[in-house]
């Protein structure tokens, strides 16, 4: 009794082995077969694309449902890729030279998880769902849709914008021309849905998906794990090499990095601060470490119509004042500085632009010539977050230098995201900007365009409102010359930098890191975790 | 026991009940925003608001109000959680076991510990298994549970790799498994406290009349010890294992949390942090409800244990 407490001891006090435990095999082709285990410190609350609209869902939900498009998958080394659009459930489609008719033709022998064909119907079903659902929030993206207005007001039933002609071919007639409109159609919410499904299942569409894509549902306890096996009817098996995927719900971020290093996991995203610096200095997990630009920004907004912000050369002088690189030291490397909203990679975006350099004797020199030689006292709001609170601190001291005294508020996501919502809120505070689609408009027109401009629940935040920003971010919108667009926006992002409505901080990485028999696997910038290509080579002991 | 005393307490029960949901009613009225745009999100057309508004009697007066919402419970209806809007009733179901189990484990190894642990230390009063019962008492006592929990954790999961790491686990071997740790730390202050009652009022016992009789009848003991003493410090030890179940049905926030345990408390502490105000205010209710009917249980069980209280 006494050896075997000695021996606890010793093992308990002394350095233990992190891994990695295991290496691949040497196969070069994918195996099928195995279960890929991985976790969310959240929980998942619905699988109905219709509603879903979370950071958790994605990895879930795009393993379930195909779209008529998708997105080329992420390839290791490139950073801009992963970003094209791809054909998916459709083989081709053609664009009328307008830009005002979308032409799709299905690709042959897709079916649903039970067998029966996936047809051209069933996309009118599931998006005239999603316009006739109030509390879906996307019916506001299929507005372009001839038609789609009314169903959402309730006055119409069918949209007349959506063309179904015999069973594999759909016609999307818009009001008016949308460069965006492909990227809609990549959303999960425009899968496809059958009529007698959804009769079926009634209120139970949350836990009972239809599968169009490589995976299905196999069982789900709720707020525990989900596990999703492999669609036996799906058409391409490139995509499901995978017998089955397992997340685990309500993981926190420490024990998932446990769980990972001892094998019970085989990746882990999101790590605690500590565990991603100590990763990076493991030269035997260096190559299983995988960084992706995703699609966001961060920074801190301002509400252009409250004092002392509704002067352009205190927005600057805050944008001087800032050091970028003590955000990307606070996320352990995982950030890029930024010139505006737009990420790298992103199409429209000026690379020309540089951010704005940390110069804190011209922030003065503004803040003096707009009337503030002795700074000012202001407060800063932001959400109750462990990063989000360091960069507060962050952002007071580097305001600090300039006279600019922050005095910091942290309030809950939700109170939070109501309290900037409206035009007599909290004028300063921090601000994050995920895109939906990686396109300039889901992120220029959403935060700066005065037509998002709300009492309640505002998505222009800044209460912005530029009548040249407004006409050249409608202009690029229609416009189906993309080099034509693409200048259109690089205008745009120059004038947003001018202006400085935000004080532009950063773009966000993912970092995971993965198991070394984990094969085929690169982190996704719209999809993030996306498991789809994924496949499990042989489990070698070390 | 009489049918009268039993009645006092059920009405007693009830009454607490009633305020505990009236109390959650005024809470309601606390919500900043108007609840059916909170449900429904900021897409919602009037009309669904208006629905909305209607079905929770919003639109008519305060006394209608509170009719319609007593009226809800008293259905079982705890309305829609605004975060995943589904009804708060069916995500307590799947929360409420889960929590339970967890419950039941932890006051079994507090029973199963603590009381062997405070008739040791009694029958060895002064001696040293009595003051290593008191330190590790102490100990047990003062450690708070995020410690605890991390320590076993990190020791008997991550580094000995006993059991697993964290989670909930399927089939009665992997739920065990699964729920040794989260149990071990929430008993182990229980434990403590658990030996300390046993043992100082099994001192106090052995110094009555009765024990000095059955001692002189030439009972051994043991005997003496188990079948006479720890009879009467049972009371006591009903009454903590009582408000124990209570209290601990409301779920073991940290615990669920280190473990990730799909309890209660992992539930709730989410919903505070989401301010999801129905999902909060359904487990205050549930959780209210747990600790006034284990008072009631615990205030029979003492009536039938100890004669002298029925009245």
């Amino acid at each position: 009794m006494k050896r075997l407490l000695l021996i606890l001891i010793a093992a308990a006090c002394s350095a233990p082995d992190r891994g990695p435990h295991w290496r691949a095999g040497t196969s070069t082709t994918p195996h099928d077969g195995g279960t890929l285990r991985f976790s969310t410190k959240d929980t998942l609350r619905t699988l109905d694309p219709a509603i879903a609209y979370d950071d958790v869902s994605p990895p879930i939900l795009h393993a379930i449902f195909d779209t008529l498009v998708d997105y080329e998958p992420a390839r290791a080394g490139d950073p801009t890729s992963g970003l094209a659009i791809v054909p998916r459930l459709a083989e081709r489609w053609e664009i009328a030279p307008d830009g005002r008719t979308y032409h799709f033709w299905l690709r042959a022998g897709i079916a649903y998880e039970d067998g029966k064909p996936i047809v051209a119907a069933d996309f009118k079903t599931s998006l005239e769902r999603v316009l006739g659902m109030p509390d879906s929030p996307f019916g506001q993206y299929l507005t372009p849709l001839d038609g789609a207005a009314d169903v959402i007001a309730g006055k119409a039933t069918t949209c007349a914008g959506i063309e179904v002609i015999g069973d594999r071919e759909l016609v999307f007639h818009l009001a008016n021309p949308d460069a965006t409109f492909l990227y809609v159609l990549a959303m999960t919410f425009s899968a496809p849905l059958r009529a007698d499904h959804l009769a079926a299942v009634g209120d139970q569409m949350y836990r009972h998906p239809l599968a169009s894509g490589p995976y299905m549902l196999e069982s789900w306890d709720e707020g525990q794990r989900i596990m999703l096996r492999r669609n036996p009817h799906y058409v391409d098996p490139a995509r499901a090499h995978l017998a089955r995927i397992e997340m685990l719900e309500s993981i926190p971020s420490d024990t998932q990095f446990l769980m990972f290093e001892r094998g019970e996991l085989d990746t882990a995203e999101r790590l605690t601060s500590p565990d991603t610096l100590w990763l990076r200095e493991q030269p035997a997990w260096q190559p299983f470490v995988h960084d992706r630009a995703t699609m966001n920004a961060y920074g801190i907004r301002m509400n252009v119509r409250v004092k002392p912000f509704d002067d352009r050369r205190v927005r600057q002088a805050l944008n001087y004042a800032l050091d970028k690189q003590h955000a990307v030291k606070l996320l352990n490397g995982g950030a890029v500085p930024s010139h505006g909203l737009l990420p790298p990679g992103m199409f429209g975006r000026d690379d020309t632009l540089a951010p704005y350099p940390h110069d804190p004797a011209k922030a003065r020199a503004l803040l003096s010539e707009a009337g503030y030689p002795h700074g000012f006292d202001v407060d800063y709001v932001t959400i109750n977050d462990e990063e989000a609170e360091k960069l507060a601190a962050s952002y007071q001291a580097d305001f600090g230098e300039v006279g600019v005294r922050t005095h910091i508020t942290i309030l809950s996501v939700p109170a939070f995201a109501s309290a900037i919502g409206r035009p007599d809120g909290p004028p300063f505070s921090y601000d994050g900007w995920v895109g939906d689609f990686p396109d300039p408009a889901n992120f220029l027109d959403v935060r700066f365009h005065s037509r998002m401009i709300a009492n309640e629940n505002s998505n222009n935040v800044s209460f912005y409102a530029n009548p040249e920003l407004d006409a050249l971010l409608d202009r690029a919108r229609a416009e189906t010359d993309r080099a034509a667009r693409a200048a259109m926006y690089h205008r745009a992002e120059r004038i947003l930098y001018d202006d400085a409505p935000w004080v532009w901080d950063f773009h966000r990485a993912m970092t995971e890191v993965t198991q070394p028999y984990v094969r085929g696997y690169e982190p996704h910038p719209v999809w993030g975790r996306d498991y789809t290509s994924t496949w499990l080579d042989d489990k070698v002991p070390r | 026991m009489s049918g009268a005393s039993i009645l006092r307490r059920l009405a007693w029960t009830a009454l607490v009940v009633w305020f505990v949901v009236t109390a959650t009613f005024a809470m309601t009225l606390a919500i900043p925003a108007d609840p059916a745009k909170a449900l429904l999100g900021p897409h919602a057309t009037p009309e669904a608001v208006e629905r909305v508004r209607a079905y929770y009697c919003l639109d008519k007066s305060f006394i209608e109000e509170y009719g319609c919402y007593v009226s809800r419970i008293a259905h079982a209806d705890l309305g829609e959680s605004f975060r995943s809007k589904r009804p708060v009733r069916a995500i307590i179901a799947a929360r409420i076991w889960p929590t339970v189990q967890l419950a039941l484990a932890a006051i079994l190894l507090q029973l199963l510990v603590g009381v062997p642990l405070g008739l040791l230390a009694a029958a060895r009063k002064n001696r040293w298994p009595d003051h290593a019962a008191n330190l590790v008492g102490l100990l047990g006592q003062s450690a708070p549970t995020f410690f605890v929990g991390t320590l076993l954790l990190y020791l008997f999961a991550y580094r000995f790799g006993w059991f697993p790491i964290g989670g909930y686990g399927s089939g009665l071997v992997g739920r065990l498994a699964h729920l040794v740790l989260p149990a071990a730390t929430l008993a182990t202050v229980g434990v403590a406290y658990y030996a300390r009652v046993v043992r100082s009022e099994l001192v106090e016992a052995l110094e009555e009349d009765y024990v000095r009789t059955a001692r002189a009848k030439g009972l051994s003991e043991r005997t003496v010890l188990v079948r006479h003493a720890l009879r009467n410090a049972l009371g006591p030890l009903v009454t903590l294992v009582g408000l124990d179940l209570g209290l601990l049905l409301g779920g073991a926030v940290v615990t669920e949390y280190i473990f990730a345990w799909p309890g209660l408390g992992r539930e709730v502490l989410q919903a505070i942090l989401d301010v999801d105000l129905p999902l909060i205010l359904g487990v205050v209710l549930v959780s209210a409800i747990a600790i006034a009917v284990a008072n009631l249980v615990v205030d029979i069980v003492y009536m039938w244990i100890d004669p002298r209280l029925r009245g």
